[in-house]
């Protein structure tokens, strides 16, 4: 099946613009099933690859390239044929990417089929889902990391359609903006990065440029700045700090669309792009380390903020932007494989998070979790899909989060105790947010009576793919951490060059090169946590955390919370107000635009008017000098001869008789002769 | 007969003929003179051709080809000098003075 896996992003292609041209807009079109048809068909064939892999029966990575176009160029005097290849690379985890990425998309368009119903742009909602999905696909099969970057771009696109598909109003409006203009201060450095990396190999293939690392051709610091471009790429697509800012307002969007951003796709490609191109971080452990911070200071500010927002969507927005900083500070840690581990569970759980809270918001009408309570006797379904997913993402044995989580902070432990101890308390707070948000909205006391009454399960089309991420937010941890299946799936990359390049190399050389690259790195030994730490992680700190959560918030009003926040009035401020970092941008923009009014006042007042006024004015002065020069002398000159010329015809004419032609015979007779003397007398 | 007489009579009938053009007011006497002045220039070639090169025709050929042509002109000529006449009943030449400026 694997000689397919090109087709993967095409067929949703192809589904969104099935959908898209296919039939004039209706709220209740059969077409978003060809989107779902679709999306099963490359789940079919993400299954049959990853099956393949971890029963033995396919070898990955899977690389096949096809030529996009050549161009011929002169190199030195000698002249070459340039070829752009255009492939798909499938290693461990791309298989395994391909995998949740086309399950969360099937899920989440299953069920929007029920949420979105009788909506006016229905049909558009899902041929942008499907090319949502496409695109993530695409950067995750290309071989061609600038063709992964196009997908990258395509995917921005469309996160701009989705958060602002509701466009009549001002807040989705704003937002989408928001995301994309704040991703894109990211894109352009990943763009640098790629460029830089281009220049300095000549080549965009990922194998190529692995081998170019790995053979030490690449000088630190080249790599170094590739690295931190790269980097600044992750920050924006997976919101990292300080350009976060962008997710917790997409969530204007319509709620499956955001989980699909949060879980499988948008946010997940940052994160991905910087494991795809893992070996230029190997190669510069500065940017690893500035890697880590990042992601260490994103996950701890963004869980602060959960820890006070009363908005569901908006809680999940924090957690998902604490979880990536997770993914990237295990990344920058050399956590590779913790880091995408997490990514995969947290795709799950996310998902199912998102979606459970769609179907709380579908059923309740509002965001507000003071308005919720007790929604757990009304929504059994619903509330036991999202146990699981909370308590998954709280870290609880034995579900999933519990194994990932537990790999980044060991990669942390390993790394740097500085890193180590924030981040467990992160974790922690993790666990204390999600478990708030679980008992404000479905246990407790029901706070506002009417929308209780008006709550209801939601239809099956929603709580079936609840269920089925549920399955999966269970069992994908243990599945994975089993029989250490997660390090063959997330085979950490190496610059050694023996296990990459010998086969294809000429070895003497190779030895040599291997010898002079200080950039090798041998791998540390990894450490256990200490005792009391592995086990009292799971079984003291993070059920103390949520029990603490659970007697916080379990009563109507919830007063220890709000005394609280009272007593430490300013910094609850400082998160309700997401640490200023709008702020700060707003005044970043209002610093930008009054350095731009200065600068057309100078430009207005002064170098218009000095330079360009002046320079006219002077202009003018010599052309008008210059004007007076030409009347005066140069006319007066022209006219002269034209009149003496005429004078001199006139006085002329007047010699001789009134047009007499006999005269002018005469005249014609005496020249001939005079002639005739002339040349005979010679 | 040398050359020299040949050319002597010639030149005397291209004297007569300029004379004559230059004096007569009447428009026929000078296109007289003009067939003079030609008549001149036919023996010219005539002798040329019998004394330079008595070996062809080609000078007495175009001699007659010269006849030919001076005729059909005065024939323009006479035609010109009718429509004169008819318009301003004179052939004196010094009445003619339009093209004056």
């Amino acid at each position: 099946m694997i000689e397919y896996a090109w087709l993967i992003p095409l067929i949703p292609v192809a589904a969104s613009l099935i959908i898209l041209f296919g039939a004039k807009e209706d709220p209740r079109s059969p077409l978003p099933w060809i989107g779902i048809g679709a999306m099963t068909v490359c789940l079919a064939l993400a299954v049959s690859i990853l099956w393949g892999f971890v029963s033995g029966g396919v070898a990955l990575p899977y690389e096949k390239n096809w030529d996009w176009f050549s161009l011929a160029t002169t190199i030195g005097g000698q002249s070459f044929v340039w070829t752009m290849p255009v492939g798909v690379l499938i290693d461990p985890p791309a298989a395994v990417l391909l995998f949740v990425v086309s399950l969360v998309s099937l899920m989440v368009q299953v069920y929007s089929i029920a949420y979105m119903h009788d909506d006016t742009r229905y049909k558009r909602y899902f041929a942008f889902v499907s090319f949502f999905t496409a695109a993530m696909l695409g950067l995750v099969v290309s071989s061609n990391i600038l063709v992964g970057f196009m997908c990258w771009e395509l995917m921005g696109l469309t996160s701009y359609l989705l958060i602002g598909f509701w466009f009549e109003r001002e807040g989705p409006c704003e937002a989408q903006k928001k995301a994309f203009m704040t991703t894109k201060l990211g894109d352009s450095g990943l763009y640098l990065a790629l460029l830089l990396l281009y220049a300095k190999t000549g080549t965009f293939q990922l194998t190529q440029l692995h081998q170019h690392f790995a053979l030490g051709l690449v000088a630190p610091a080249a790599a170094t700045v590739a690295a931190i471009g790269i980097l600044l790429g992750a920050m924006g697509k997976s919101a990292q700090a300080p350009l976060m800012v962008w997710l917790p307002d997409a969530m204007e969007g319509p709620t499956p669309g955001s989980a699909l951003i949060h879980a499988a796709t948008m946010v997940a490609a940052g994160i991905l792009v910087v494991s795809k191109l893992y070996f230029v971080f190997l190669a510069a452990p500065l940017a690893m380390e500035a890697a880590a911070w990042i992601g260490l200071i994103t996950a701890f500010m963004a869980a602060a903020m959960a820890l006070v927002s009363f908005d569901i969507k908006r809680v999940l927005a924090f957690s998902t932007v604490s979880q990536l900083g997770f993914m990237l500070c295990a990344l920058g840690c050399g956590g590779y494989t913790a880091g995408l581990f997490h990514l995969t569970t947290h795709a799950f759980f996310k998902a199912l998070l998102f979606l459970g809270a769609g179907s709380v918001i579908h059923s309740v009408h509002t965001n507000d979790m003071r308005q919720m309570g007790g929604l757990s006797r009304r929504m059994l379904l619903t509330f036991a899909t999202m146990t699981v997913a909370v308590l998954a993402i709280c870290g609880v044995w034995p579900f999933a989060g519990f194994y990932s989580k537990d790999m980044i902070l060991v990669a942390a432990w390993n790394h740097e105790k500085w890193i180590f101890w924030p981040l467990l308390l992160t974790a922690l707070m993790t666990a204390f947010y999600m478990t708030r948000l679980l008992t404000l909205t479905f246990l407790g006391d029901d706070r506002d009576h009417e929308r209780f009454h008006h709550a209801h399960e939601s239809p099956a089309l929603i709580t079936a793919p609840l269920l089925v991420l549920a399955f999966f937010s269970l069992t994908a941890g243990m599945a994975v951490a089993h029989d250490g299946l997660a390090a063959r799936l997330f085979p950490k990359p190496t610059l050694s060059v023996a296990a990459d390049a010998a086969a294809a190399t000429p070895s003497a050389s190779v030895a040599a090169s291997a010898a002079n690259n200080p950039q090798v790195q041998t791998p540390d030994a990894e450490q256990e946590l200490p005792d009391w730490l592995k086990f009292g992680i799971p079984g003291v700190f993070v059920p103390g955390a949520m029990l603490l959560a659970f007697f916080m918030y379990r009563g109507p009003k919830f007063e220890a919370a709000e005394g609280l926040r009272s007593a430490f009035a300013p910094i609850a401020t400082l998160l309700d107000r997401r640490w200023y970092l709008d702020d700060a941008f707003l005044a970043l923009v209002a610093f930008c635009d009054g350095v731009a009014a200065l600068a057309f006042w100078i430009d207005a007042n002064i170098v218009d008017r000095v330079f360009v006024d002046g320079w006219g004015l002077l202009m003018r002065i010599i052309a008008e000098i210059s004007s007076f020069f030409d009347g005066a002398f140069v006319d007066a000159a022209v006219d002269g001869v034209g009149g003496l010329s005429t004078d001199l015809g006139v006085g002329l004419r007047s010699l001789v008789a009134e047009g007499q032609v006999q005269e002018y015979m005469m005249y014609a007779a005496i020249a001939v002769s005079l002639a005739a003397t002339l040349i005979l007398t010679r | 007969m040398t050359l020299a007489d040949y050319m002597t009579v010639s030149a005397l009938l291209f004297l007569i003929g300029v004379f004559g053009a230059l004096t007569r007011r009447n428009i026929i006497g000078i296109l007289m003179s003009i067939e003079l002045m030609f008549n001149a220039a036919n023996l010219n070639l005539a002798a040329f051709d019998r004394f330079l090169h008595p070996e062809g025709l080609i000078g007495q050929a175009l001699a007659v080809f010269v006849i030919t042509v001076a005729a059909a002109e005065i024939v323009v000529g006479l035609a010109l000098l009718l429509a004169i006449y008819r318009n301003t009943d004179t052939t004196y030449v010094e009445d003619f003075h339009l093209l004056k400026g």
